[in-house]
């Protein structure tokens, strides 16, 4: 648990750079609710 | 056979910034926004760049092989404001062409079989006659620019557009043509599909034109074409039943070949590349032309950005390419089909996990390493286009990655990373047309350096963003390598059974008849 326990979270993730999955994987522990992932593609 | 021989490639470009502006995605939405993006919607016609810009512009040339990449690569961004010498800047290259919009709009016409578009009658006749300058566009094409279905009265033309929901087609800011709907409740053949559809057909066709120039090949002599855009053909009943490939080599004159479609995002390219390698070397087909026409809804995707920072929006063109695999005779350049990527349902999607199943895995398999790749050619856009818009520099994230990869697997060591990216790295220089980009631009470049002596090999990478059609959260990505020939070792002439069989019926026949 750490300073994101109990917050809640919006995960916007990027093709090329971290996509949401791989966001939501490490923040999986982290106490924090997450509301909303997803990836897009700006290219 | 894991080897197939890359027999030859085309690359085009079709600018379109009338077309862009009013059916791109981003300024098709914002005229569809109720008037919240008007301010966008009167700045971005300030914004567009000329035909002749776009022919000066070095990303454009390098893509169609007006100059060659490490011309290119020679010249540091940004290269808006560094106009190539007019030498260098014609509207013919190497590998393809950058085509004017109205001779566009009559290829795209040409191409329509069912009186889908109609032309005004002396904008048809105009560009008939330039595009029969253009050394591949066939005698058959012109013609068909100029059927009688095709040609209407302006009066006509907007009489369509305002009864019918046809969608104008414009040039020089004026009305001159326009696409009609295929079927008046069926969705999937309204006009603005159509459109698409159609531009991405003639885009695609020219490739193929292109391609056919390059090789040498006679269009009777070519086998099959695999397509590989992001457009979906069809009907309300399948709505992306196809076929892309079939149409283009129909009117690219082709009578021989068939063709199918491959799709898959951005990575939809190199998978068609491996499926076509594939054919080729097992002896399914004779010789395969992978083909791609390009997208209207990504021109100007990132305008917002560039007309808010007062940029040129530089997003204009059409791309398409094409590529010519036949089977390996150990003369021209390779496609290595035991080395190839593959990025599992497992695999996950962290860039690390991607990164390794597209290149360090399959280089492993092969007894290879990073640094036996000269080139890594990830994913082409230019970042003149991108970086504006918060996109990045995709291209260089993507070698850093692999870069910061090779160091993981102790294949160089960390202090000389930035020197294995600048080396082994590419500068993207394709339009942001989704599939255009994936690695695929470099097939050209690549063979040509290889032909030169100048490097032994390259791998090509796609990447495909399938989360957006919101079937799986997975992306996709593939990739393959491109090699140096080696001599093909003539193969001994083989006799079978039967062969052997008929020989000693012969010889005892001769024997008997003696004896008797």
């Amino acid at each position: 648990m750490g300073k994101l326990a109990g917050k809640k979270l919006l995960l916007l993730g990027e093709r090329d750079g971290v996509p949401g999955p791989a966001m939501e994987a490490c923040l999986k522990d982290s106490g924090a609710e997450i509301i909303f992932s997803a990836t897009e593609c700006f290219v | 056979m894991s080897k197939v021989g890359i027999k030859s490639y085309s690359y085009c470009l079709n600018h379109a910034p009338e077309t862009g502006s009013h059916y791109g995605g981003t300024p098709w939405e914002a005229s569809h926004s109720g008037g919240k993006e008007q301010e966008y919607l009167n700045a971005l016609p300030q914004h567009l760049q000329s035909y002749d810009h776009a022919l000066h512009y070095a990303p454009n040339q390098t893509y169609i092989g007006g100059i060659s990449y490490e011309e290119f690569e020679a010249i540091p961004a940004p290269w808006v404001d560094k106009p190539l010498p007019d030498e260098k800047s014609k509207r013919y290259g190497k590998f393809g062409e950058l085509m004017p919009e109205d001779e566009f709009l009559g290829l795209i016409s040409a191409c329509d079989e069912f009186e889908l578009v109609w032309l005004e009658k002396s904008f048809a006749e105009s560009v008939s006659k330039k595009l029969a300058e253009d050394p591949v566009i066939t005698e058959a094409i012109v013609k068909r620019v100029v059927r009688p279905k095709n040609m209407q009265e302006l009066a006509d033309i907007e009489k369509e557009v305002a009864e019918r929901d046809a969608l104008p087609l414009y040039h020089d800011n004026k009305v001159v043509g326009c696409v009609r709907m295929g079927h008046p409740t069926d969705h999937c053949l309204t006009a603005h599909v159509l459109m698409e559809n159609l531009a991405g057909k003639a885009s695609g066709v020219l490739a193929l034109l292109h391609l056919l120039k390059n090789s040498g090949l006679n269009p009777l002599d070519l086998d099959f074409v695999i397509e590989c855009s992001e457009e979906g053909a069809g009907d309300v009943g399948q709505r992306a039943g196809g076929n892309f490939a079939k149409a283009i080599a129909e009117v690219a004159g082709c009578t021989n070949a068939s063709g199918c479609d491959v799709r898959g995002f951005c990575a939809g390219p190199v998978n068609a590349m491996i499926n076509a390698a594939a054919q080729v070397a097992s002896g399914a087909r004779k010789n395969i032309a992978v083909v791609a026409g390009g997208s209207i809804p990504k021109l100007y995707m990132n305008s917002r950005d560039h007309v808010k920072k007062n940029l040129l929006a530089l997003e204009d063109c059409v791309g398409s390419f094409a590529v010519l695999l036949v089977p390996d005779d150990g003369t021209m350049p390779v496609m290595r089909l035991d080395v190839l990527g593959k990025h599992t349902v497992g695999a996950g999607g962290a860039p690390q996990a991607v990164t390794s199943a597209l290149t360090f895995e399959p280089l492993q398999t092969a007894g290879l390493t990073f640094s036996d790749v000269d080139r890594f050619a990830p994913e082409l856009q230019n970042h003149e286009i991108t970086e504006p818009a918060g996109a990045g520099n995709v291209p260089l994230a993507n070698i850093k990655m692999i870069a910061a990869l090779a160091v993981m697997k102790k294949a160089i060591e960390k202090p000389a990373m930035m020197d294995f990216i600048k080396k082994h790295g590419t500068i993207g220089y394709a339009h942001t047309q989704g599939h255009i980009p994936a690695g695929v631009p470099f097939i050209g470049p690549a063979c040509e350096l290889i032909k030169e002596g100048k490097i032994k090999r390259a791998m090509i990478i796609g990447k495909g963003s399938l989360f957006l059609a919101r079937l799986t959260n997975l992306a996709d990505g593939a990739s393959f390598l491109i090699e140096a020939p080696e001599p093909v070792q003539a193969q001994a002439a083989s006799v079978s059974k039967d062969d052997i069989k008929a020989m000693i019926l012969e010889a005892l026949s001769e024997i008997a008849g003696k004896l008797g």
